[in-house]
C-alpha cells in the first residue's frame, strides 16, 4: 500500500528521523491528508489502512510501553483501531488526527491496566514496593547508559504507574493536571509519581551527562568551528 | 498540549534531578525508536471491522430495489448545484469541502475541469433520460428475458440513485463522478434495450 502521498512526517519513507521538539510526539509529528480523514469517515478500508499504517507503531509502542507484553499491546492496538473506525465520524479535526488517535490509545491503554490491576486486587496507587532497582527480569538500572536499549530497560523497571506518568509527561507532552484526569487521580500524585521516576532514572542519566562532559573536554572546539 | 515546565523543575528538584539531566533524559526518551507490530494485527482489525459492518465494500449500501424516478429529482439538483459551483465568482464544490477547508489552492483548476466533466456527465444523463421518455410505452407482452434485463438495468439505475440521493454533504467529485459515469452506461444500455424492444414490436 502506498501511503507516501497521503502521509508525510519525519518517519516517512525518504525521510531523516529528526529529534522532537517539547510538546511533539510522534503521534502529533504526521500530516494526513484531509481527504484520507474523509474516507476513513466513510468506511474507506484503503483511508483506514493509511491511517493504521501511519500510527500503528506509536500506538503499539505506547500500550507496549505501558504493558510490557507483547500480546497486551496487539490486543489494545487492535481495540484502538476498531474504536478509530466506529468514532470516526465525530471527528471533527479540531486538533490532529494522531492527537485524537493518541487519545483514543492512551485511554484504552489505561483502563486495560486499571482492570489488570483490579484483578490483582490492586489500584492505580502507589506501587513504588513492588519494584525495586535491577531486580525483576534483570531490569535495573542499566550498565551501559549509553544505548537506547538501556534506557528502555530502566523505563521499564520503573514501576507502571510511574512509567504511564513519565512517558505521557515527558514523551506525550501531557500536563499533570491531564494526567491526573487519566488516571482519575490529583495532579500531585502525578508529580509525586514523575519526582520518584527521575530519582530512580538519576544514575543513569548522572552517567550520561559526565560522559558527555568528558568528550566536551576533550575536544573542545565542535567540528566546523 | 504542553509540558508544564515549571511543575516538571519542580519534580526535577524534588528528585534532585539537574535541569540538563531532564532535559536529556527528555530527549533521550523521545529519539526511542517505535516498535512495528506484527502484520497479522491489522489483518484482525480488518476482519473484526468487517463483520461490525465498519468498513464499506464499493457499491455496498444500496437497497435492491428503489423506484427509478426518485433518482432524477437528485439528478436535477445535483446539476443546479454543481452548475451553480462552476458560475464564475462562486468557489468551485461550494460548501463540500466539509470541516476541512485545507485544499491547496493549487487543486482548485483540477477540481474545476473535473466538476466540467461532471456537469457534462449530468448533462448526458439528461439527455438519455429524455430519449427514453421518447421512445414508446413499454408493450403489455414482453419477452420474459428482456423484461430481466430491463428491470435489472433499472434496479441497479436506482441503487446509483439512491446513492446520489444520500450522498453525504461531504461526497468527493471524484466519487460523485464514478456513480455519474455509471448511471450514463447504464442509462445508454436502458435505451438500447427499450429502443430493440420496440423495434421488435413494430413488426
Amino acid at each position: 500500500m502506498g501511503t507516501s502521498h497521503a502521509v508525510s512526517g519525519p518517519n516517512a519513507p525518504g525521510k531523516r528521523r529528526r529529534t522532537r521538539g517539547r510538546g511533539v510526539s510522534r503521534f502529533t509529528d504526521k500530516d494526513i491528508d484531509a481527504g484520507v480523514v474523509r474516507q476513513a469517515a466513510r468506511g474507506d478500508v484503503r483511508a483506514h489502512e493509511i491511517l493504521y499504517r501511519a500510527f500503528a507503531p506509536a500506538v503499539y509502542s505506547l500500550c507496549l510501553r505501558f504493558t510490557r507484553v507483547p500480546a497486551h499491546a496487539e490486543d489494545l492496538l487492535q481495540d484502538t483501531f476498531l474504536e478509530v473506525m466506529r468514532s470516526i465520524r465525530d471527528f471533527r479535526g479540531e486538533a490532529p488526527i494522531g492527537s485524537w488517535i493518541r487519545r483514543i490509545a492512551v485511554t484504552k491503554a489505561l483502563m486495560f491496566l486499571r482492570s489488570a490491576w483490579h484483578s490483582r486486587g490492586q489500584g492505580l496507587e502507589d506501587d513504588w514496593e513492588e519494584v525495586t532497582p535491577g531486580s525483576p527480569d534483570g531490569l535495573g538500572v542499566p550498565a551501559h547508559p549509553d544505548d537506547a536499549l538501556d534506557l528502555d530497560a530502566a523505563l521499564a523497571s520503573l514501576p507502571p504507574v510511574a512509567r504511564v506518568v513519565v512517558w505521557l509527561h515527558d514523551v506525550e507532552g501531557f500536563t499533570h493536571k491531564e494526567i491526573a484526569r487519566y488516571m482519575g487521580k490529583t495532579e500531585s500524585f502525578s508529580k509525586s509519581q514523575l519526582s520518584r521516576a527521575y530519582q530512580r532514572l538519576r544514575p543513569l542519566l548522572e552517567a550520561e551527562t559526565a560522559r558527555a562532559d568528558e568528550r566536551a573536554a576533550a575536544d573542545p572546539l565542535p567540528s566546523g568551528c | 498540549m504542553s509540558g508544564d515546565d515549571d511543575e516538571n523543575g519542580e519534580a526535577a528538584v524534588a528528585s534532585g534531578l539537574g535541569v540538563a539531566e531532564r532535559d536529556l533524559l527528555r530527549a533521550r526518551l523521545r529519539e526511542l525508536p517505535d516498535t512495528v507490530p506484527p502484520r497479522a494485527v491489522w489483518q484482525r482489525i480488518e476482519a473484526q471491522a468487517r463483520a461490525e459492518g465498519l468498513l464499506r465494500r464499493p457499491g455496498q449500501g444500496a437497497p435492491a430495489r428503489w423506484l427509478a424516478g426518485a433518482g432524477l429529482a437528485a439528478a436535477v439538483v445535483l446539476t443546479v448545484l454543481n452548475l451553480d459551483a462552476l458560475a464564475p465568482g462562486n468557489p468551485p464544490g461550494g460548501d463540500t469541502a466539509g470541516t476541512f477547508p485545507t485544499e491547496p489552492p493549487w487543486n482548485a483548476d483540477r477540481r474545476v475541469v473535473r466538476l466540467k466533466a461532471l456537469n457534462a456527465l449530468m448533462v448526458e444523463s439528461r439527455q438519455l433520460e429524455e430519449d427514453l421518455r421518447a421512445l414508446p410505452d413499454q408493450p403489455q407482452l414482453v419477452r420474459a428475458g428482456t423484461a430481466a434485463t430491463i428491470a435489472a438495468v433499472e434496479d441497479q439505475i436506482a441503487a446509483i440513485d439512491y446513492q446520489l440521493n444520500h450522498a453525504p454533504a461531504d461526497m468527493t467529485d471524484e466519487e460523485l463522478e464514478v456513480y455519474w459515469r455509471e448511471r450514463v452506461r447504464l442509462m445508454n444500455l436502458l435505451v438500447q434495450l427499450r429502443a430493440a424492444q420496440a423495434q421488435r414490436n413494430a413488426f
